[in-house]
């Protein structure tokens, strides 16, 4: 394997791990932790594919990631306190007012 | 501009069938048969003066667009056009019909109980029918005229609403004619692909290039289209029944205009047939079939409307053999002559039954020959331009072109050749044989009948040209673009000498006594092969069980289901519980507007909707209609309002997506 094939796997990886966090905590912080996680996995896969290719667009795309993770977890922590005041716990499965 | 006059040749007998449908005055008799005259004979007017300048070169082919309309690369163009074939076509479809209407006139005022406003407004629907299929420079209009024509057949065969059996025929002719319709607008739309457009000047060229499998099948559909609508072989069984309509509608529909227009339909996609061998092949040997078939079950028929039925079939099997062998100018030619002298034989057949002794049986034209001389005269002029009398006739020029040309085009032509001539023998036998019959002394001395001059102008006209209209075959088949035969000699002897024999055998049929005894004697025959049984047992009875099974028995379930309304009241009870809340709604304010379509819905449910009382189809219906109601209670299951399993689904959808991405750029 190649250092990009390296770089790759692990992005994977990282992506991998954070979607398996998202859907097995319940607790919305933990939640938002592992979308991070996640976010990080397509950013470290931006920077390795501009560096084996030489261009600058990759890590122009990371920092594109980074503000967009920002934005994300402002508008979670939002969300999480809203819940936090209305349902009185961190527990996203308790909200499901839109259950069908 | 001028060409935009084309446009008033359709529009006249379409403003009659508005106004006579309609009928805003309550038109008495003589206003509605003025109407019919003057929506019925414009046409010619103005179509003659065109058609003459066309064919004597003064006026080269024009086009009229009314609508077109562009969908990416396919056009939509809607348009009239004046090209020779259509030129020759609607001039004889023009004048025929003309001639029949005045005749028509007559005849039906004679008739009892006759609802005049209804006949003549759906003769000139017909008309209009014919002409925009006749003038059509687009798919479209063509195939518009085609089902009006079919439509009105319908309604005119069944025009005598108390018969059951002139009901069944119009059905049947309905049924079978539109079978064939399905083929022939598969064959269109096939070809539109193609194309890429609907002008007929499009279509054409690119169906002749054609070289993939896709050329003889469009072929194959339009061949078998023209064949359905000219009651040619297997379809053929909707022709002689339809002869259950009056006397001047089979004179219209079943000589000049439906039935022939097959063989226009054929005419004008010649080159799309002359570019697939073996489909042209197909059309010379279905139409020499019919022909030997018609000429054969003609001869056994008792009936003279019967058999100038069968001899259309056979006579449009020529028809088809001049397409076929690749003359499709002969066959219009044909198509002319045929239409002149067809009209006058079933024109002429209504005088005289009216003269004889009732009926049409070909018996009770005994001595019909003294009673009306010059219906007769007519008659035997039409007989012997059908038989094709050598020389004298219009229609021995025409049929000796299209038996010459078949003879000319190779070893299957030969075949078709000496087929054909056998028909042309059978011809003449089936031709004759009511001239004969009339010439007979009656058994009764009456006196000689008043002809009405409305009823026998046609006919002298007609008469004059089945006899005359030989001179004219040869000049029309150079203008249609096709090459009049040179047979040898013996080739045209033979032609005439087997009319004469038929004649010959015409005469030995009617007045030997054995020989008719075996004619009267001849059933099967006379039933055409019996091809209509064979029909009713393969598909008609298979296929009313079949609905009759769905249907639950003799309508029992009906009775026993419908008395509560079961399958239906549900629906009812929503309606009428929107209303309620309609009405009084849980705000302040009414809402009218809302509350007018539920109540006109509610209306339109009980006047329209509740007098057809549900079958089995209809709970079928209801059924699928509840399926989606349970659909959408399991559906709803899937929104659990948890965060994790929505993200678990987006997290599998992007799993599929990405497969089948990975999946797309594997080879």
């Amino acid at each position: 394997m190649t250092g990009v094939s390296v770089l790759l796997a692990i992005a994977a990886g990282l992506f991998a791990a954070g979607l398996f966090g998202v859907l097995a905590r319940r607790t919305i912080l933990m939640q938002l932790i592992s979308l991070e996680i996640m976010l990080a996995g397509p950013a470290l896969a931006f920077v390795a594919a501009g560096a084996h290719h030489g261009m600058v667009e990759g890590t122009a795309m990371f920092l594109i990631v980074l503000a967009l993770a920002a934005a994300e977890v402002a508008l979670g922590l939002a969300i999480y306190l809203q819940l936090r005041r209305d349902a009185g716990d961190g527990d996203a499965d308790a909200a499901r007012r839109l259950r069908g | 501009m001028l060409a935009y006059l084309l446009l008033l040749v359709p529009t006249p007998p379409l403003a009659g069938f508005v106004l006579l449908a309609l009928d805003p005055y309550r038109l008495d008799r003589r206003a509605v048969r003025a109407a019919a005259l003057v929506a019925g004979c414009a046409p010619l007017v103005v179509m003659a003066p065109m058609a003459l300048a066309h064919l004597t070169k003064f006026w080269g082919d024009q086009i009229a667009p009314i609508f077109t309309l562009h969908v990416g690369n396919y056009e939509v163009a809607l348009a009239v056009g004046l090209d020779t074939l259509s030129a020759v076509t609607a001039l004889t479809v023009t004048f025929v019909s003309a001639c029949v209407l005045i005749y028509a006139l007559d005849y039906m005022s004679g008739a009892r109980n006759a609802d005049l406003r209804r006949f003549f407004a759906l003769m000139n629907l017909f008309q209009a029918g014919m002409l925009s299929m006749v003038l059509a420079a687009d798919s479209i209009t063509f195939f518009l005229g085609w089902e009006l024509m079919g439509l009105c057949s319908f309604f005119l065969i069944s025009y005598n609403m108390t018969s059951p059996r002139a009901f069944a025929a119009g059905q049947k002719a309905f049924v079978i004619t539109r079978i064939a319709d399905a083929a022939l607008l598969a064959g269109l739309l096939l070809l539109f692909l193609e194309a890429g457009s609907v002008r007929l000047a499009e279509l054409i060229p690119a169906g002749a290039a054609l070289d993939t499998a896709r050329g003889p099948l469009i072929a194959a559909l339009l061949l078998v289209g023209a064949m359905g609508k000219s009651a040619q072989f297997p379809f053929h069984t909707w022709l002689p029944t339809a002869m259950a309509g009056p006397t001047p509608v089979s004179a219209l529909l079943h000589s000049a205009t439906m039935v022939a227009a097959g063989a226009v339909l054929l005419a004008r996609f010649a080159p799309v047939l002359a570019a697939n061998d073996s489909v042209a092949a197909a059309t010379a040997v279905a139409g020499v079939v019919t022909a030997l078939f018609g000429a054969a079950s003609a001869v056994a028929q008792t009936d003279v409307k019967r058999l100038l039925a069968y001899s259309s079939i056979s006579q449009i099997g020529y028809m088809l053999v001049a397409v076929g062998v690749g003359v499709p100018a002969v066959a219009m030619a044909h198509f002319v002559v045929h239409a002149l002298f067809k009209s006058l034989l079933f024109m002429a057949s209504g005088v005289l039954a009216h003269a004889g002794a009732g009926g049409t049986s070909i018996a009770a034209l005994r001595g019909t020959a003294r009673r009306a001389p010059i219906s007769f005269a007519a008659f035997a002029a039409g007989a012997a331009s059908l038989a094709g009398l050598p020389l004298v006739t219009a229609g021995w020029w025409s049929k000796e072109a299209i038996l010459a040309s078949a003879f000319e085009a190779g070893w299957l032509g030969l075949g078709v050749w000496a087929v054909g001539l056998t028909a042309a023998a059978l011809t003449a036998v089936y031709a004759f044989r009511p001239v004969f019959t009339a010439l007979r002394a009656p058994e009764t001395e009456t006196p000689r009948g008043r002809e009405s001059w409305l009823a026998v102008g046609p006919l002298v006209v007609l008469a004059v040209l089945a006899l005359a209209g030989g001179l004219g075959v040869k000049p029309l088949t150079e203008l249609l673009g096709g090459h009049p035969p040179h047979p040898a000699l013996w080739v045209e002897l033979a032609g005439a000498a087997a009319a004469l024999l038929g004649i010959a055998g015409s005469a030995a049929v009617t007045f030997l006594p054995a020989l008719a005894g075996r004619v009267a004697r001849a059933r099967r025959l006379r039933a055409g092969l019996q091809m209509d049984a064979r029909y009713y047992a393969l598909l008609v009875r298979p296929y009313r069980r079949f609905v009759r099974r769905l249907s639950g028995g003799r309508g029992e379930w009906v009775t026993r289901v419908v008395a509560p309304g079961r399958g239906t009241e549900g629906v009812e009870r929503e309606l009428e519980g929107a209303v309620r809340h309609a009405r009084q709604p849980e705000g302040a304010t009414s809402d009218p507007v809302g509350q007018a379509t539920v109540v006109l819905g509610l209306w339109v449910w009980r006047a329209l909707l509740l007098p057809f009382s549900p079958d089995r189809m209809d709970m079928a219906w209801m059924q699928g209609a509840r399926g989606i109601g349970r659909a959408a209670e399991r559906a709803r299951r899937l929104q659990t309002g948890r965060v994790r399993d929505y993200a678990l689904a987006l997290a599998l959808g992007l799993a599929a997506l990405l497969l089948i991405g990975w999946g797309m750029t594997w080879r």
